[in-house]
């Protein structure tokens, strides 16, 4: 009897055997399929139903076509508000939160001591509960006296400034949180990249007499340049699923002013009780999102995930 | 890996230094790097100095009297005495450990239902390989780009109508559906020997036996990092343990919340000080921070392995 497993031939008697193994491991995959579609594909198409349909409460009650959809794009202020913000929120978070892991590993990649001490430190804030460090952070940029941040400035000699009441500093503060918090472990990952550097193209280079800024010009920086290209595009994927800052920090507000995608996406449902229009929001988010991770897949190819 | 020591090595190199110009360069690079250190590190100083004042001193600061009369309030960073009292009353005046024991159970059945509804899901990519299975890989993979906030509402509806709102199961078995660790276990189950499958499989194990025989054991450094992972992404998780357990009581009346949970409805129905929260923040820190000191390798290992954010 043919009972190796592996390679079986698709004799007559192998495709029953065949039959039987695929079964057995279907079953052994049941459990975790089953939850994958409960908590995931299930919502995932129940979503996109209800976003063409009506609903109240819980209950879905009568297929509106494109309704929602129109609702929000022509009828919700909000809306376009929020894909104002999203925008601010990415041209921010490409000034700072683009910058500042990358320098931060060039710079940790050059230390002949404590290198350790710095990778581990700046990575700190990264394990750290998100909502926590957001509740830690709304008390340093009080506007009061007792906020850490405004103690520092008074310390420095400036006057005390309401952080995340000001609608034109909501954003580049809340930007400067999420890198805060994100930046060490982007870091990381930069510096697997310049570890990986062949040793071989410096010792080349410095042959040929390129000096400090000709190496990092001409060979630090190309090396980085399609990682960076890379984790540019999962930075701006993540800058559109901004949800607990605004909503922690500011409410999405001073009126509206730093109002995320998926915090509207929080009200309509949560708070308005909306599923339908939380749903449509939630599908058009999507399609951006699926659109961002294409352009990612076809950028970083030939790296295996 | 060889010649790892070498890779440490950046741009400037031991004969660079002669040069004054890279010398100072290299000090102000330090120096730079030391402030950012401080810029990480020093919000969890504060919050930790700010637990230690009470609220009088936390919101107007130091009080001074005056040589003239009268008195003056300073803002400073340490408090002014440290008594670890205060921390403890704050913990038995909120009945922090409720949260505490509430969060640890979630935790617990998390990290189980992770191990092994991921792994034996992975294990039918990775080795069994039914027909059919390159389809539900696309499937796992696909979900993966969209944000869990889409499918939030739905789920939450869902979650309701089959009646399991206010229990933890959705808390434990939404881990066993996290597309990333069916990923990092199907990646490192490609990689096992397949001589020990096979002997083991002419031994006459059937495929489960062989999983948690066989499988499972030989995978103790992945199963670690999907412990970790687990750990430290549900004591964080907020907004499902939010929506399921808010409101929600055990049989004698305590309420089942979670610490951020709890840190998040203090915030909501101001019954709480400014300095409980800080002291609540506090508490809700410190086990993630234990878990670095214990697993610090291997967690910043794992994040370049990986090249996912957590």
């Amino acid at each position: 009897m043919n009972h190796t497993g592996w390679g079986a031939r698709p004799t007559r008697d192998g495709s029953w055997h065949r039959l039987k193994k695929d079964l057995g491991a279907w079953l052994i995959m049941l459990p975790g399929l089953a939850l994958f579609t409960f908590f995931v594909w299930l919502p995932l198409l129940s979503a996109i139903r209800m976003s063409f349909y009506k609903t109240e409460g819980m209950r879905i009650t009568e297929f509106v076509g494109t309704y929602n959809y129109a609702f929000i794009l022509y009828k919700d202020p909000d809306f376009w508000r929020a894909v104002q913000n999203t925008f601010m929120y990415t041209l921010w978070s490409l000034l700072i939160g683009f910058v500042v892991p990358m320098a931060l590993a060039v710079m940790v990649h050059e230390t002949r001591r404590g290198k350790s001490l710095f990778r581990t430190g700046l990575y700190l804030p990264n394990i750290m509960p998100a909502l926590a460090t957001i509740f830690l952070w709304k008390f340093l940029f009080r506007a009061d006296g007792s906020g850490g941040v405004n103690m520092l400035f008074q310390q420095l000699g400036f006057a005390p400034t309401s952080w995340l009441s000001n609608a034109s500093l909501v954003i580049p503060v809340i930007v400067v949180i999420m890198t805060w918090k994100g930046a060490g472990a982007t870091m990381l990952i930069y510096l697997a990249g310049l570890q990986s550097i062949n040793q071989e193209i410096y010792e080349a280079a410095i042959i040929d007499g390129a000096g400090v800024w000709g190496r990092i010009k001409h060979i630090t920086i190309p090396q980085m340049y399609n990682l960076g290209r890379t984790l540019l595009i999962l930075q701006v994927i993540a800058v559109f699923q901004i949800l607990y800052e605004p909503m922690v920090l500011t409410g999405g507000g001073p009126n509206n002013a730093s109002v995320s995608l998926m915090q509207l996406v929080y009200r309509h449902a949560f708070e308005y009780g909306d599923y339908s229009k939380a749903s449509s929001i939630s599908v058009l988010v999507s399609l951006v999102l699926i659109a961002l991770t294409l352009v990612y897949n076809s950028i970083s190819r030939p790296k295996e995930v | 890996m060889a010649g790892k020591k070498n890779n440490e090595l950046g741009v400037l190199r031991p004969y660079d230094f002669v040069k004054p110009s890279v010398k100072i360069s290299y000090a102000l690079l330090i120096a730079f790097l030391v402030l950012a250190l401080l810029v990480a590190l020093m919000p969890f100083v504060w919050v930790m100095l700010a637990g230690f004042k009470d609220q009088r001193e936390f919101i107007r600061g130091l009080r001074h009297a005056l040589p003239e009369g009268g008195v003056r309030y300073i803002p400073r960073l340490l408090p002014e005495v440290f008594l670890l009292e205060r921390y403890i009353k704050t913990w038995n005046d909120t009945r922090f450990y409720r949260y505490y024991l509430n969060s640890l159970i979630v935790v617990a059945g998390s990290v189980i239902s992770a191990l092994v509804f991921n792994g034996l899901l992975a294990y039918g990519l990775a080795q069994l390989k039914p027909k059919g299975h390159k389809l539900v890989l696309g499937l796992i993979m696909g979900s993966m780009m969209l944000p869990a906030t889409t499918s939030l509402a739905p789920l939450f509806v869902n979650i309701n109508r089959i009646g399991l709102s206010g229990t933890f199961w959705p808390l434990w078995l939404g881990v066993g559906a996290s597309a990333f660790y069916v990923i990092l276990y199907k990646n490192f189950f490609e990689a096992l020997p397949d001589s020990v499958m096979e002997s083991a499989r002419l031994d006459g194990c059937g495929n489960l036996a062989l999983f948690f025989r066989i499988v499972f054991p030989l995978s103790m450094p992945i199963n670690m990092v999907i412990i970790i992972y687990a750990i430290n992404g549900t004591w964080s998780d907020f907004l499902l343990p939010y929506l399921v357990l808010n409101n929600a009581k055990w049989p004698g009346g305590a309420p089942m919340e979670t610490v951020m949970v709890r840190l998040f409805s203090y915030q909501s129905s101001n019954q709480a000080t400014d300095i409980d929260i800080i002291r609540a923040i506090v508490f809700s820190i410190i086990p993630p921070i234990l878990l670095f000191i214990l697993f610090q390798r291997r967690i910043t290992e794992n994040i370049v392995a990986s090249g996912i954010k957590g």
